[in-house]
């Protein structure tokens, strides 16, 4: 995983002040907004940073022992770019201890991502007021 | 200069005449002639939930209730990467840059490159012209108050994501009124749709004036628009 710069994301912050959160879609319309999935030990797949949204795929092994293939939706390129998370923060074969968010309402292997931890606790939060990458103590 | 031949009654009748001029312009040239300035770069600064209305004032009629009751997020053109023109995008949630032009004042939106012209030298949309995201728009001036009215828009679209409909059929029209308060230019937007609405469907938005703002490009790529 690459992270921007303390001052590439400061800056970043910096142009996207009074921006307001950039939406296609009203989230709780496709996706369950008072429920929570989280999903343990995921393999990054793709990470895309694209519009309409920008995608986030990855796989993880359930209780069964299956392989299970997920996809999770983020904001615009242009929103997450200005929020200083249009960086290379995922790469295929990242290990993600946890990956958390909404969850589709279709039931298809499909959420709106909330955040994601990396071993290391770095945590990439992609809602809420506290968007933004924390690095964690194990962080380079 | 007047010539020093101009006795004190032709003086009389010249400045007579150039009052009765100054005085005519005033009401021949009409509210066009008062304008505001709303050149630039503005960056979106609306209201919760996007301007939209509260869902449970908005009143529907029986056949905007069943479109409402059979939504589909299909309908949404963004997610197909198709401009959300007029009236989903009336709102916009990226930055805007405004140039006023003599005959038309141009908006133009970061979001998915739209462009849209509001004529404002009285012309009227031509018999040929078809229905558009963007709608055919004219507008003119009320004191500082920009006020526009769109017609021609797309059926193909609908008035917000929250699966509110929007017919597009030849009695549609929006109206929208925009002023400047200082650094933050303002906007409601009527939308009429009789066939779906029993009142208007109104929406109100606000921008903040960014002098060293950005208008980035936005690629969409229809892969990934898909709700799953």
């Amino acid at each position: 995983m690459k992270f921007l710069t303390t001052r590439g994301l400061a800056a970043s912050l910096v142009l996207l002040a009074g921006l307001p959160v950039a939406a296609h879609h009203n989230g709780a319309t496709y996706f369950d907004t008072s429920a929570t999935i989280e999903h343990s030990d995921a393999t990054v797949v793709e990470y895309a940073i694209v519009n309409p949204h920008g995608r986030l795929s990855y796989t993880f092994v359930d209780d069964e022992g299956n392989e299970q293939e997920w996809s999770a939706e983020l904001a615009s390129a242009n929103n997450l770019r200005r929020r200083g998370l249009g960086g290379k923060i995922f790469e295929p074969g990242d290990q993600l201890v946890s990956v958390t968010g909404n969850p589709s309402r279709s039931g298809a292997n499909f959420m709106r991502l909330q955040r994601a931890e990396f071993a290391d606790g770095t945590v990439a939060a992609f809602t809420g007021p506290n968007r933004g990458i924390t690095p964690g103590p194990g962080a380079e | 200069m007047l010539s020093s031949r101009v006795n004190l009654g032709q003086l009389w009748r010249l400045t007579s005449a150039a009052g009765l001029v100054a005085l005519a312009s005033v009401f021949l040239a009409g509210p066009a002639a008062a304008q505001a300035d709303f050149e630039g770069i503005w960056n979106p600064s609306h209201p919760p939930r996007m301007g939209q209305p509260d869902p449970s004032t908005v009143r529907m009629t029986p056949a905007g209730q069943a479109e409402f009751d059979s939504f589909s997020p299909d309908k949404d053109p963004t997610l197909r990467c198709l401009m959300p023109g007029i009236p989903l995008g009336l709102v916009d949630p990226y930055p805007i840059e405004i140039v006023q032009q003599e005959h038309q004042v141009l908006i133009l939106y970061e979001h998915f490159h739209q462009v849209r012209r509001i004529f404002m030298d009285g012309r009227e949309a031509p018999d040929h012209w078809q229905p558009s995201y963007i709608g055919y728009s004219t507008g003119e001036w009320d004191g500082d108050t920009l006020v526009v009215r769109t017609t021609h828009m797309h059926p193909d679209n609908y008035m917000w994501t929250a699966g509110f409909p929007f017919s597009g059929d030849e009695n549609t029209y929006v109206i929208e009124r925009w002023w400047r308060e200082g650094d933050v230019l303002q906007f409601t937007g009527e939308v009429h749709d009789p066939t779906y609405y029993e009142e208007p469907y109104v929406v109100g938005g606000r921008w903040n004036y960014a002098p060293d703002g950005e208008i980035w490009e936005y690629e969409c790529i229809p892969e990934f628009g898909g709700i799953e």
